[in-house]
């Protein structure tokens, strides 16, 4: 009941400003041509667009050195961007000092002061922007509480562990009610078992709040569990920009496919095609057909595929599939993970991967060496721009 | 053998008899006791004999009485009532004082833009440390060839400074004031020890978070704000340091006064070794021991200044 409310709101709060206002009223964040080379050559950004809506969750993902984090400091305003315009609501922010920008950032390590109480960090903001010291001393009282430290409010950041430090920096922050907030490996000191407890407070405060979260991470997990959409990003530029469940089962390119993990990648020709339908087959004569609307691939050319591991299902013994969406492998290792068995295989030279259920542990323990059949459906295949 | 069973005959008597037999344990921690007592011996022995064996000794001294027939070691305030009664001592104290005040603010004030850029403006580690270096470099020679360098070629009726002010035509002829005066004291002092204030700045503020200050200007603190709440607060340890040593190296000078000074000033230190010079031992002691109560005055109002300025 209140989960459709929820979402019905949402769904209205987002269809107003392009019913009620036309286009001449932008408004969220806005990355234009947003490029940044650093002294000595080095291409961090490239020509990176990007739109994000007020209230939305945006997981910038990638590995380390993608130019993710160097994104998120241009837009808080601790790089300048060599080329290319941030706007906010239709302002250029690109020419305000950090401290004049309406985003503020949570940095990697927190970077509390160390020399002040919890209290003192969280009303830093509101004291420089000149608010009197009973309201803001209330004012972080406040934020405080609403994080579930008040009682903790005259520790110094030494004397906290490392899940209260990050209450504390997004205290800090969301008192100063800022239009965007910037998030930069958030989880990252923390422990596991911390970062999937975080995981859920910060994307609950962000749906209570209702403000944008812009929120850097390498980890697939996190960004999937997280993020409204997700911006994949590699070498500097964005691969792919999507919903969750679009990136984990249809990655557009070969990148993605491998970064999101798990992916059986085939590398192969295209050696049918049938309307929207192509069947790519590899050296090692794995065949898989995809449905691909608009793909310009003819007989003959280069084609590409993922598989998810989650996809692929081992056939019982003797069956007889066909040779389409199918493979003919041996095992290299049973890899048990508690709720799920990765299998190790290799079709003809073709590495492969296959996730299945516990419950075949049983029947797949010790038989590495052994050959057997898996297959795929098609529409878990998905065709990827190489 | 024997070696080895001298500790262990020691150690059991440190410990109580009851404990002395049980397990390896117990004997590791008892070993690992000596080892501490061992490492710590040498600075106990240190500090011990060249620190307060000598105080003793000089307040022992202070109380006693100069015969020519050597000390007569009755105990007496006599020299300590004399030297409150003295009016140049405490003259001269209190011009020491205000000498070493300025050295700490004109050290402070000067070495914190140098410390400040070294430590947070120069990004590479490499040219951090050239340039601390560089730095040092007036402090690889000598003290005295640097007090000298303050007397007759820069100071001085013929010094530079006051040809360069004649030839400027801003004074007709040598200003006395530049000569052997206190202003040359008071000026050569803030260049001869500022050193001992840009090198503990600069390690505090090395050790300052930089994604700290970026986060504070993130939150909307202008420079001054950063600066005031976040890195003077940080920065309090080195300063506190830095004040301390400045401090208590300029009111025991007497080199440069003499040197700087050219015989003409004196201080509280040149007082002490005129009288040492003159064999009043039992009253330089007891001049010694009013300095050194003087200072422990001043490093804990040096302490007590940044206690206040943290709660401010």
């Amino acid at each position: 009941m209140t989960d459709q409310a929820v979402s019905h709101q949402e769904g209205a709060a987002a269809a107003a400003p392009s019913t009620a206002q036309p286009a001449s009223q932008p408004s969220g964040l806005d990355l234009v041509g947003l490029t940044k080379v650093f002294a000595g050559g080095t291409v961090a950004v490239d020509d990176v667009n990007l739109h994000v809506d007020h209230g939305e969750y945006v997981v910038l993902l990638g590995p380390s050195g993608c130019g993710k984090t160097t994104t998120l400091r241009m837009i808080g305003g601790h790089e300048y961007p060599t080329e290319g315009d941030i706007l906010l609501d239709g302002q250029s922010l690109v020419d305000l000092p950090p401290h004049k920008r309406p985003t503020t950032t949570v940095f990697q390590h927190f970077a509390l002061f160390p020399h002040r109480t919890s209290l003192q960090n969280v009303e830093f903001g509101l004291k420089m922007h000149g608010v009197s010291r009973t309201e803001r001393r209330a004012e972080a009282m406040k934020a405080l509480e609403m994080v579930g430290l008040e009682t903790l409010h005259d520790r110094k950041p030494g004397a906290l562990s490392g899940g209260q430090q990050q209450r504390v920096a997004l205290a800090r922050v969301l008192v100063t009610k800022p239009q965007a907030l910037l998030l930069d490996e958030p989880l990252g000191d923390l422990d596991r078992l911390l970062q999937l407890r975080m995981r859920v407070e910060l994307r609950e405060l962000q749906r209570q709040l209702g403000l944008m979260f812009i929120h850097v991470t390498h980890n697939q997990e996190e960004a999937l569990s997280m993020a409204d959409r997700i911006v994949v990003m590699n070498d500097a530029r964005i691969q792919q920009v999507a919903d969750p469940l679009t990136i984990a089962t249809k990655p557009a390119t070969e990148v993605v496919a491998r970064f999101m993990g798990d992916n059986n990648i085939v590398r192969g020709k295209v050696t049918q095609r049938d309307g929207d339908r192509l069947v790519v087959e590899d050296e090692q004569h794995v065949k898989a057909s995809v449905h691909a609307p608009g793909a310009r691939h003819a007989v003959g050319d280069p084609g590409m595929i993922a598989i998810r591991a989650a996809a692929v299902t081992v056939d019982a013994d003797g069956s007889t599939a066909g040779e389409l969406n199918s493979a003919e492998c041996e095992i290299v290792f049973v890899e048990f993970l508690g709720d799920l068995v990765k299998l190790h295989l290799v079709a003809g030279g073709e590495r492969m991967l296959a996730k299945v259920g516990a419950e075949e542990y049983p029947r797949l323990r010790g038989r590495e060496g052994e050959r057997i059949r898996i297959s795929w459906r098609e529409e878990d295949v998905q065709l990827l721009d190489s | 053998m024997s070696s080895s069973s001298i500790p262990e005959q020691v150690g059991a008597g440190a410990v109580p008899p009851p404990q002395a037999h049980r397990g390896k344990r117990r004997r590791r921690d008892r070993e690992s006791g000596w080892v501490t007592a061992a490492l710590a011996a040498p600075g106990f022995l240190w500090i011990g004999f060249y620190l307060i064996a000598p105080l003793v000794i000089i307040v022992l001294v202070s109380f006693w009485t100069w015969t020519d027939a050597g000390f007569d070691k009755t105990l007496t305030t006599a020299n300590y009532r004399e030297l409150f009664n003295d009016s140049t001592y405490w003259e001269n104290m209190l011009s020491t004082v205000i000498t070493s005040a300025i050295a700490v603010v004109a050290c402070l004030v000067l070495g914190f833009p140098v410390a400040y850029f070294l430590a947070l403006k120069v990004q590479s580690l490499r040219i951090q440390i050239a340039l601390f270096i560089i730095a040092l470099a007036p402090f690889w020679t000598s003290f005295l060839t640097r007090a000298i360098a303050w007397t007759f070629p820069l100071m001085g009726r013929e010094g530079a400074l006051n040809q360069v002010l004649i030839k400027l035509q801003i004074i007709s002829e040598p200003l006395p004031e530049l000569g052997f005066s206190t202003l040359s004291v008071r000026l050569a002092m803030i260049q001869l020890y500022i050193l001992f204030m840009i090198t503990p700045l600069f390690f505090t503020l090395a050790q300052v978070d930089r994604s700290a200050l970026e986060s504070a200007r993130d939150l909307g603190a202008n420079w001054w704000g950063t600066f005031r709440e976040v890195i003077l607060p940080q920065t309090m340890p080195g300063i506190v340091i830095g004040s301390i040593f400045i401090f208590v190296l300029t009111m025991g000078d007497y080199g440069t006064v003499a040197t700087v000074g050219g015989g003409n000033i004196t201080s509280v230190g040149t007082l002490i070794n005129s009288k040492i010079g003159a064999v009043q031992y039992p009253q330089g002691a007891a001049s010694a021991v009013l300095l050194v109560i003087v200072l422990l005055a001043g490093v804990w109002g040096i302490t007590r200044f940044a206690n206040l300025r943290e709660e401010l």
